[in-house]
């Protein structure tokens, strides 16, 4: 890990776990105070300089803390607009999805968006907001276009990607945080005068359910290695499926282990599976990514698969 | 705790141009090689090409050059491992001794031991197989019973291996037995390097429920081995079969042993599959590219030293699952004539009845999961 990278997580760390209950209202300022937006943004124009790999370490360290406010959609705008050569306005930027829907729309002071290979930013005033809520609670806000866009450019980008990649990292911290409270019911919870945990058949549902949390952390890892060499189309089409697969088989084994208590609004484990199953269908549904990633390998044919694969992971060989 | 942190997948050399060595080698062979064949490609046997890779050197690649060795890294024979399974190049025949066998005698093995058997596993002409089970040993491999006294003359051993992959095929057998009469369990027990021309050794066929010849009985009487037949330590063949699980659990053939039915599917649908076959394809896709992801992490794992085991009963656990599930999902999705002769038709028909093997080499699912949920403090 880099030294950059590890300053970065110290912060992130201690930030993330004093907002683990912190509403939005309360935790966007103090994320946006300590400057994670323009995470992504070189240096020279501002930003902190970081690549994906930092990303990907703030983004799970969000997801296990179940951080209730915007992080990933303000990084990701930041990075589109410097890399169009656009200035940012000041206070909270979020994405609109192909959707549609912008995470946190109703709060955004401007909404960036990407149709037809055009980045274009809308400041308030220029959108409509029709309130909605993610599985989670949190704003997921269906956006119209009202007026004019502030500005505009061309843009080779995928902004679904960017955001799809985003939800792989933060769900690989709330994989864990789901799997660790699971750990610690069963070591704790005794049934039959013994913990839950001394059941082979608990322990096996466990141990599945931690594959799940290990295929979305190598995911999400490769994804990260793969912007970082400048294309992951390939990359994240695979790493959002195979998360849809992970929440497919791992929640209801989070949720089975726990029995009624996880069932509750006040335990903490709906935190991180609420989010888990609308991230499954944001930013692009385990059918819309499938498909994607299937056309481009029925493109390469049987043997152009491998080849393509090989070469992908090789250019990361330095 | 980060259960599966990645860990880079840094070969050293020309990686590129190792693929491309391991590309045009498979190319000059492939004529000879049917549809099935090429199936299963670690368990299919062609003396001729096993030959040809140890001449271009891709056979025992990362021992000594003493013994017949390259000294290259294990990441780059990783690479060439990928290369052939993706091929589905008929590399049964090397496999254990480059794999396995071999690395073991270099580690443990006595100078003998390594000038007889190593030169000739790295030419592709030695071929070894692996005495685990038993017919009362299975899962529970501790339970061995199959002895070797201690004589004067030698080691006399006396029992029954079964289930042993390739034994017909092969010279010698690295066998696990009980070497201290009276021991229980994990101790008490030491490796032996039998040849299996050796007097008082029957070797019979189980024929599996393909119709195909790799599982063999071996039945021991009154074989009589020199005092250097042993490998390593005397006592301590647990924990020298255990590493040597480690080593096996975790490469791409347990991920890649079906690439072939998944080439065959992409190429019989063409280039503008309908939605679902599409994503039937991206399914599969995404889950063997995670797969991948993970093996050559655990494979760096490996080769910075350290011991990942649930890392390596992970990659198994979901590598069965995915390779199991393969065929299934292809039946159910396409109308594949089972009796045809394309390769697709031909693939599906050997992968649906194969795949009940996957889980059982390396670990049941049961046994991985009981690793896994030991390493992660759960039991």
């Amino acid at each position: 890990m880099s030294e950059n990278r590890q300053l970065l997580v110290e912060m992130a760390e201690g930030l993330f776990a004093d907002l683990a209950h912190v509403p939005f209202e309360d935790a966007w300022p103090r994320i946006a105070e300590a400057g994670f937006a323009t995470l992504l943004v070189p240096a020279e124009q501002g930003g902190f300089g970081g690549d994906w790999g930092d990303v990907l370490a703030v983004l799970r360290l969000s997801g296990l803390n179940a951080v209730a406010a915007p992080l990933a959609e303000p990084i990701i705008a930041h990075a589109l607009l410097a890399q169009a050569g656009m200035g940012a306005p000041d206070g909270l930027l979020t994405l609109v999805a192909a959707s549609g829907r912008a995470p946190f729309g109703r709060h955004a002071d401007a909404v960036v968006a990407l149709r037809d290979g055009t980045l274009s930013l809308y400041a308030k005033g220029a959108f409509a907001v029709e309130e909605g809520h993610s599985l989670a609670g949190e704003p997921s806000d269906l956006i119209s276009f009202t007026g004019p866009a502030a500005a505009s450019a061309a843009c080779g980008a995928d902004l679904d990607g960017l955001g799809a990649f985003a939800r792989v990292a933060q769900a690989s911290g709330a994989m864990e945080a789901a799997f660790t409270l699971a750990i610690d019911h069963v070591n704790t919870r005794v049934q039959f005068g013994k913990p839950l945990a001394k059941f082979q058949a608990v322990q096996q549902a466990l141990a599945e359910f931690s594959e799940e949390a290990a295929a979305v952390d190598a995911s999400a890892a490769a994804c990260a290695a793969a912007l970082d060499a400048g294309d992951a189309a390939f990359e994240i089409a695979a790493a959002k499926y195979r998360l849809g697969l992970a929440v497919d088989r791992g929640v209801p084994i989070a949720h089975r282990v726990h029995g009624a208590i996880g069932f509750t609004m006040e335990y903490a484990l709906n935190r991180f599976t609420r989010r888990l199953m609308h991230w499954r269908s944001e930013f692009g549904s385990d059918a819309v990514w499938a498909e994607a990633l299937g056309r481009k390998v029925a493109a390469l044919g049987g043997h152009g698969l491998w080849r393509e694969m090989a070469a992908r992971s090789d250019r990361l060989i330095a | 705790m980060q259960i599966f942190p990645l860990h880079p997948f840094r070969p050293k050399g020309d990686i590129p141009a190792l693929r491309q060595q391991v590309r045009d080698l498979v190319a000059a062979h492939e004529h000879r090689w049917s549809v099935l064949q090429r199936a299963n490609c670690w368990f299919s046997f062609d003396p001729e090409f096993s030959r040809a890779m140890g001449a271009a050197g891709l056979l025992g690649m990362v021992w000594p050059k003493e013994y017949g060795g390259h000294e290259r890294t294990m990441l780059e024979r990783y690479v060439v491992l990928e290369e052939l399974l993706a091929a589905g190049a008929p590399a049964g025949l090397h496999w254990i001794a480059d794999r396995q066998t071999g690395a073991l005698l270099v580690r443990y093995g006595t100078e003998t031991q390594k000038q007889k058997y190593l030169p000739g596993m790295a030419r592709g002409e030695i071929y070894a197989c692996i005495g685990l089970s038993e017919p009362n040993s299975g899962s529970d491999l501790a339970s061995v019973r199959t002895f070797a006294k201690k004589t004067p003359e030698g080691w006399l051993v006396n029992g029954q291996k079964v289930w042993t992959s390739g034994a017909h095929k092969s010279h010698a057998a690295l066998t696990l037995l009980r070497t201290e009469e009276g021991s229980e369990r994990q101790q008490g027990l030491s490796q032996l390097m039998i040849d299996l021309d050796t007097p008082g050794i029957t070797i019979r066929p189980i024929i599996d429920m393909t119709g195909t010849h790799h599982f063999n009985e071996i039945f021991f009487e009154d074989v009589l081995l020199p005092h250097d037949a042993l490998v390593g330590v005397e006592g301590q063949g647990w924990r020298q079969v255990t590493a040597e699980l480690a080593l096996e659990r975790s490469g791409p053939e347990r991920y890649l042993s079906s690439h072939v039915l998944l080439v065959a599917l992409i190429d019989a649908i063409g280039p503008d599959p309908k939605a679902d076959i599409a994503q039937l394809i991206g399914r599969l896709t995404a889950e063997m590219w995670t797969l991948r992801q993970m093996s050559m992490s655990t494979a760096a794992k490996l080769d910075a030293g350290e011991d990942p085991i649930v890392e390596a009963a992970i990659v198994k656990d979901l590598g069965n699952a995915y390779e199991q599930a393969l065929p299934r999902l292809v039946q159910a999705a396409l109308d594949v004539d089972l009796a045809g002769n394309s390769a697709l038709s031909q693939l599906l028909a050997y992968y649906l009845l194969a795949a009940p093997s996957f889980s059982l080499r390396g670990g049941t699912p049961e046994v991985l999961r009981g690793i896994i949920a030991k390493g992660l403090g759960l039991r």
